[in-house]
């Protein structure tokens, strides 16, 4: 085991790319090394980069008489780099002395000291975490395409049924001055209803059109009994429109509040245009 | 959205565009029942002129008043985009009783 002592000079930097490629078997990031140290060194690199150092990763407690050693802090040491490969072709780096005697009686005492051999964690440390990495291999994760994994789907989702079925109906009605387009099931606001309370069933009279899917009754101007069933389901109060009268240069407004009376409306059924006399696309008669 | 710039953080041009907010409220409430009058005629009147040349929104409003038919612009815009049939029907109906009232 050949055991190698940096000795490290300050501040001549060195580029990236030579400072990612340093692998050593035993390092020692101090600036002042002891005297003993240098003694089991077989050879001794001079860098001339302090932050050269700080690039490499160090095997902790590969000597006994080393301290456990802190990690280095640099910023070249964030990623986590594969074991960094020494090449002799940096210059600055080419004073070795390599004392071949010297490396077989290291050999010797290397023996003693506990020799790790990290595994090569080779990680790409951008790549995302998988749960593959985490789980353990027992388990299967039922992929996408299959049956299972839909079955975790139903589970977990939350069910939404499918809208109840509405008659196929609609009528105008006309409430309080004003036309609406009504279907049963849905609910609408018109003017407040002054004598109709909360459940009250109500009849709306004037029904001016009826369609179905398959025929139309027009009335003129109202269909004749027919009949729009409902229930009062809130009277409320709309929501409040502010009424601003202002005029220019002359020191005057005045501001007001108003909410009108509503009524909503849950419309229940639509009845009595059967007997009506039906219309439909064709009926185009040319009278004489 | 509105307000945009200073006139949402200058606390004098923020008590002057609150007015003016206002007052175009106002003012628009009147405008939005003539401006929505506006709209469908124009839509009643696209969906009727694919009746026949010379035949169009006037004339179709003019016999929905000899019918006594009361539907408004409203619902007569809503059905013409919803349910086209429906006002050729009512125009079927026109053009039938049209000889016999005459």
């Amino acid at each position: 085991m050949v055991t190698i002592v940096i000795r490290s000079k300050p501040d001549r930097i060195i580029p990236q790319f030579y400072q990612q490629k340093l692998r050593l078997s035993t390092l020692y990031p101090s600036l002042k090394l002891p005297f003993e140290l240098t003694k089991m060194a077989s050879t001794t690199l001079t860098c001339y980069c302090s932050s050269l150092c700080s690039t490499l990763q160090f095997l902790q407690n590969q000597n006994p008489i080393s301290k456990p050693l802190s990690q280095p802090v640099s910023r070249f040491l964030s990623t986590p780099i594969s074991p960094p490969i020494l090449t002799l072709q940096n210059p600055s780096l080419s004073q070795l002395y390599a004392f071949k005697k010297d490396s077989q009686i290291d050999d010797e005492e290397g023996d003693d000291s506990e020799s790790v051999d990290l595994p090569d964690f080779k990680r790409n440390a951008f790549a995302r975490p998988k749960l593959s990495d985490v789980l353990p291999d027992d388990i299967e994760i039922p992929k996408p395409g299959t049956p299972e994994y839909d079955d975790i789907l139903e589970k977990l989702l939350p069910k939404k049924s499918p809208p109840p079925p509405r008659e196929e109906i609609f009528a105008v009605v006309m409430v309080g001055s004003r036309q609406y387009i009504v279907i049963p099931g849905r609910w609408i606001y018109t003017q407040r209803l002054k004598e109709a309370n909360v459940n009250d069933k109500i009849v709306l009279n004037k029904v001016l059109l009826v369609g179905t899917k398959t025929s139309t009754y027009i009335g003129k101007p109202v269909v004749t009994n027919a009949a729009v069933h409902a229930v009062v389901e809130e009277q409320l109060l709309d929501d409040k429109v502010i009424v601003f009268k202002y005029k220019k240069k002359k020191n005057y407004r005045r501001t007001k509040g108003h909410r009108q009376p509503i009524t909503r409306i849950k419309i229940t059924g639509i009845t009595g245009f059967e007997d009506y006399p039906a219309s439909t696309l064709e009926a185009e008669t040319v009278s004489s | 959205t509105s307000f945009r710039g200073a006139h949402s953080r200058l606390t004098q041009t923020i008590a002057q565009q609150k007015i003016r907010a206002l007052v175009s409220a106002r003012r628009d409430r009147d405008r939005q029942k003539r401006d929505f009058r506006r709209l469908w005629i124009t839509r009643i009147n696209t969906v009727i002129r694919k009746k026949g040349v010379y035949y169009n929104y006037s004339k179709f409003i003019h016999e929905l008043y000899k019918r006594q038919l009361l539907l408004n612009h409203k619902i007569l815009a809503q059905i013409a985009i919803l349910n086209r049939n429906f006002i050729y029907m009512i125009y079927n109906e026109n053009i039938k009783n049209e000889d016999s009232k005459e």
